[in-house]
């Protein structure tokens, strides 16, 4: 009887990939497709609302979906998982950048556009890529924020999120450039990840603090670490001895910034990422937005410039007790 | 001697440890960031207390994690409606005892392997808390950090409760029947029942306590920050049960000393910290602790062969 | 009792394919349905070597790691030093079995309990894949035909699926059919019994976990032919996967009964339910499109059912007790409880 009902299983089972149902279609709306690179993360989630509102002003149909973990396939999978739903975009913030252009090149081949934002894919697996800024301009920004609450001398150390995150590792190489070229006087002495847990990065900041007597700045290049390493210096005493600057979230950091323990949060207005990646991806769809072009217009954003293939969204932007009463998220 | 031989070489290894830092990196021992990095260390070492007890009775409890995360962000959102601590305090230590609760009905009464109904809590409760709580990080209101107290006050608190906890527990295990029954439970359930013991209310009694352990732990972390993270207990579980294991309890049961497991939790917690003040890579980590874990359990597999007939 | 369980096995599988045809998009299309195995084949894989290992009464908690490690020493070999992909392929999985008889000898040799072991070598093979790779590099650039393996289909049904089959197969015989793998299942049962029963249980055993680290590595392969790249995060979590679709396939995490019929429908019902709730979309929960929060959802239903499958397994064992009592009671000529 088990042998049987199992054999019978089997078989039909088997004839499921021989089954074909017709795909419904909704005709003439486009579907757009947001990936982001953990769905955990507020920075992603706040991107989501930039690129929801976009898809909303194009009356396009907007899905969402993201890893909660940090399986490197599961990028993969949700985007295949697209490519049968037959989205018409694909706006990708890459994880794993060799893995997930397996996917997009997939993606591409069926017809589908692919925009990605934030971190790149291979530059042949997608149309073009929204960056928020260049990696140069961050890494430098990072340096130069570090540079001038230091006065420009003394050690230094980086936070990061994993050591396998290839968008955060650029942007440390280009701390390191901007650093060997305009700071000479100052040191990068380490560089510690924390996981994407701003608990551990307050542990492993006041760990830097006790193993390095003679630190001047904590720089973090992932948003949970900023916090972390605020709390860690406040708890060691050293707010405003041991300067913390690093990418954030305004309304992560906010306290830690009017007391003066964060000097200087770097961000750019992560919504408008979102925003411009979703414009970006339905004017490629479109036709809009052509290789070559120099320009094109992003709704709300206006005119946006086009350099090659990278579309940048502007300079970074730094948030201080001055202003950081004005952002909200 | 010989019975305390394994609690004895995990202390001589910490004893090491601690020396080649204060010859190659004496800061180490500076006053304040040794209080801070402690004190960030208690949390994980209370819901090590507790999966000692689970392993002692001779179960296992991976759902420890996740009940840590859902009982900091029930106690955190407690707090930020405007209620006060000591409330927010009870509701994650009800959460936990109510998480645990769960575990030992399955367990205890239904006779389930504990193994997988925790696998099986785990990803429930896991799964809801990202479900409600999609990764924001939670401020929570200014009297909650370190009790409403200093910073120092707060630190000797949070390091207090977790020794005095400690202490009691060691005292409990040795002293209290209940101790010895859980003793007794893990090292031949049969024997327990024959000898009066009911080994059922035995083991649903310590998945209880460890939930109740879990929401301390969360509140204890919870002091130290003016925000929460709501995944805040991700890899709690691994973390306590190599401490566990290092420290000389026998997952086969029956076995182990809550002193083992402070001494084991201090010897792996402080792995990174060493290679931080070392000026190592940090990518070494979950390979040197790994090896650690992997020669006690060998230690302790080559002492009882010696014992064998 | 054991074909009862798959039995209800096979029902869940039959509601969850008409439920997802019902109320999703997209599903039962050819695309879909062959994503649908092309995604889970390294859990697969890994679940069926697992079941060995718990018909013993043992489990390997560091398969995901093994993985990991494989995956990194793939890509160094292939990458790094230029090896033929399918030579390197091999080599992997003789690591992978090589690390497998890591965790027997400290388990058959030293008499160390099998979940403690894994759970050293689960911290440790990853921990020197991090080490490797100093956590950040990863090694791609791999050949078309090798990408072949992961991403194109034979005969209609992708690649992996046929070396799966394979596998699953030898399995499949070897613990049924051969001497060697019904031994297993007596050992599992009763260790001591089965050495007097004149069983190299040590031997044995020690087969059990060197498979799996083997299928680990096979499972690691294909995971990077399928994803292009090799890096320590492959595998992150598996373990845990693959013994849920073992325990929810009827095999006792014990030891001693089930077998690899059950392991494998637990396997596609849990792959059909990580997918299928990705395809509802018109349907919303807590404000989201279904499809949105689909794995969360998965994940909390996969607890439930895992917990499901448990009591009625434990029900079904204890009810079939109570009648075997009832049986044997009201046989016996003179009975004192009864008369």
């Amino acid at each position: 009887m088990k042998r049987k009902t199992f054999i019978a299983s089997l078989a039909l089972l088997a004839t499921l990939p021989f089954v074909s149902c017709s795909k419904s279609e909704s005709k003439g709306k486009l579907t757009i497709a947001l990936l982001p690179k953990s769905k955990g993360n507020q920075y992603f989630v706040t991107c989501e609302k930039g690129a929801r509102a976009a898809a909303t002003e194009l009356n396009a149909d907007f899905k969402f979906d993201g890893p909660i973990n940090s399986d490197p396939a599961k990028q993969n999978e949700i985007v295949e998982n697209w490519i049968t739903d037959g989205v018409d975009v694909i706006v990708a913030a890459c994880e794993n950048k060799d893995s997930i252009s397996t996917a997009l090149k997939k993606a591409q081949s069926a017809g589908i556009k692919v925009v990605t934002y934030d971190a790149d894919a291979q530059p042949d697996a997608r149309s073009f890529f929204c960056n928020q800024a260049t990696a140069e301009a961050i890494g430098e920004q990072l340096m130069d924020s570090a540079a001038s609450v230091t006065g420009s001398e003394g050690e230094f150390a980086i936070i990061t999120g994993t050591l396998t995150s290839a968008n955060l590792n650029e942007w440390i190489k280009s701390i390191k450039t901007q650093q060997a070229a305009k700071y000479p006087n100052m040191k990068l002495v380490d560089i510690k990840p924390c996981d994407d847990q701003k608990d551990k990065a307050q542990q492993e900041a006041t760990n830097l603090l006790s193993a390095y007597p003679n630190l001047k700045a904590i720089v973090s290049v992932t948003s949970l670490g900023v916090p972390g390493a605020a709390e860690a210096v406040k708890q060691a005493g050293k707010s405003g001895k041991v300067k913390v600057v690093g990418l954030g979230l305004p309304s992560e950091n906010r306290a830690y910034v009017k007391e003066g323990v964060t000097q200087a949060v770097i961000l750019w207005k992560v919504e408008d990422l979102g925003y411009l990646a979703v414009m970006a991806g339905a004017a490629v769809a479109k036709g809009e937005l052509i290789p070559g072009a120099k320009e094109f217009n992003a709704g709300k954003l206006g005119t946006m410039q086009v350099d090659g293939d990278n579309i940048v969204l502007g300079k970074p932007f730094i948030f201080t007790k001055e202003n950081i009463d004005n952002f909200d998220f | 001697m010989n019975k305390y031989f394994r609690e004895l070489t995990v202390a001589a290894a910490l004893v090491l440890l601690m020396l080649a830092l204060a010859v190659f990196a004496p800061h180490f021992f500076q006053f304040q960031p040794f209080i801070s990095r402690l004190t960030s260390q208690m949390p994980a070492l209370v819901a090590a207390i507790g999966i000692a007890l689970v392993i002692i009775s001779r179960q296992i409890d991976i759902s420890i994690g996740a009940q840590f995360s859902m009982c900091a962000v029930i106690a955190g959102v407690t707090a930020a409606s405007g209620l006060p601590l000591g409330v927010a305090i009870l509701a994650a230590l009800g959460a936990g005892a109510l998480m645990g609760a769960l575990n030992g009905l399955l367990v205890a009464y239904l006779r389930l392997p504990s193994i997988v109904v925790t696998l099986a809590t785990m990803a429930i409760w896991q799964e809801a808390l990202r479900l409600w709580q999609q990764g924001r990080l939670l401020a929570l209101p200014a009297g909650i950090k370190w009790f409403g107290c200093d910073q120092l006050t707060g630190q000797t608190i949070v390091i207090s409760i977790t020794f005095i906890l400690l202490i009691v527990a060691a005292w409990a295990m040795k002293n209290l029947a209940a101790g010895r029954f859980i003793y007794a439970t893990g090292t031949d359930a049969e024997a327990a029942r024959l000898a009066g013991i009911d080994p059922q209310r035995t083991t649903f009694g310590v998945f209880v306590l460890m939930g109740i352990l879990a929401g301390l732990g969360a509140v204890l972390n919870l002091v130290q920050s003016p925000q929460i993270q709501p995944n805040c207990g991700d890899g709690l579980e691994l973390k306590a049960i190599a401490a566990a294991v290092v420290g000389g309890v026998a997952i086969s049961g029956g076995r182990g000393t809550l002193w083992g497991v402070l001494l084991g939790m201090l010897l792996l917690a402080n792995v990174n910290p060493a290679l931080t003040h070392f000026h190592q890579p940090p990518y070494w980590e979950k390979a040197i602790q790994g090896l650690v874990i992997l020669i006690a359990v060998m230690a302790d597999g080559l002492r009882s062969r010696k014992n064998q007939p | 009792m054991l074909a009862r369980h798959e039995v209800v096995l096979v029902l869940v599988i039959l509601v969850e394919v008409l439920l997802f045809q019902a109320l999703g998009r997209n599903f039962l299309v050819g695309r879909n349905v062959s994503n649908i195995f092309r995604h889970s084949v390294e859990i697969g894989l890994l679940a069926v070597a697992m079941t060995p290992v718990i018909l013993t009464g043992g489990i390997d908690l560091s398969v995901g790691s093994m993985m990991g490690l494989c995956a990194v020493l793939f890509g160094m070999m292939v990458n790094a030093f230029g090896l033929d992909p399918w030579l390197a392929a091999s080599i992997t999985i003789a690591i992978g079995a090589f690390g497998g008889g890591i965790n027997a000898v400290l388990i058959t040799r030293l008499k160390l309990p099998p979940l403690i072991v894994t759970l050293g070598t689960f911290s440790f093979f990853r921990g020197l894949a991090e080490a490797l790779t100093k956590g950040a590099e990863s090694y791609s650039n791999f050949p078309a035909s090798f990408l072949a393996l992961g991403n194109s289909d034979i005969a209609g049904l992708p690649a992996q699926v046929w070396v799966f089959v394979v596998v699953a197969a030898a399995i499949w015989v070897l613990v049924h059919h051969t001497t060697v793998g019904r031994s297993f299942r007596a050992i599992g049962f009763a260790p001591e019994g089965a050495r007097y029963a004149g069983i190299p249980v040590a031997r044995n055993t020690s087969l059990a976990y060197i498979i799996a680290g083997a299928v680990a590595g096979l499972a690691a392969v294909i995971l990077v032919s399928r994803l292009g790249e090799a890096r320590a995060n492959a595998g992150i979590g598996y373990e845990l996967l693959a013994i849920t679709a073992v325990v929810l396939g009827g095999v006792s995490i014990f030891g001693g009964s089930g077998n690899v019929s059950g392991t494998l429908l637990g396997w596609v019902a849990l792959a059909i339910l990580n997918n299928g709730l990705t395809r509802i979309s018109d349907y919303r929960i807590m404000d989201q499109p279904v499809a949105s929060v689909a794995r969360e959802l998965s994940g909390m239903l996969t607890g439930l059912l895992l917990l499901a499958a448990l009591a009625i397994g434990a029900a079904t064992k204890s009810l079939a007790v109570r009648r075997a009592r009832l049986q044997s009671l009201s046989k016996s000529p003179s009975n004192p409880i009864n008369p």
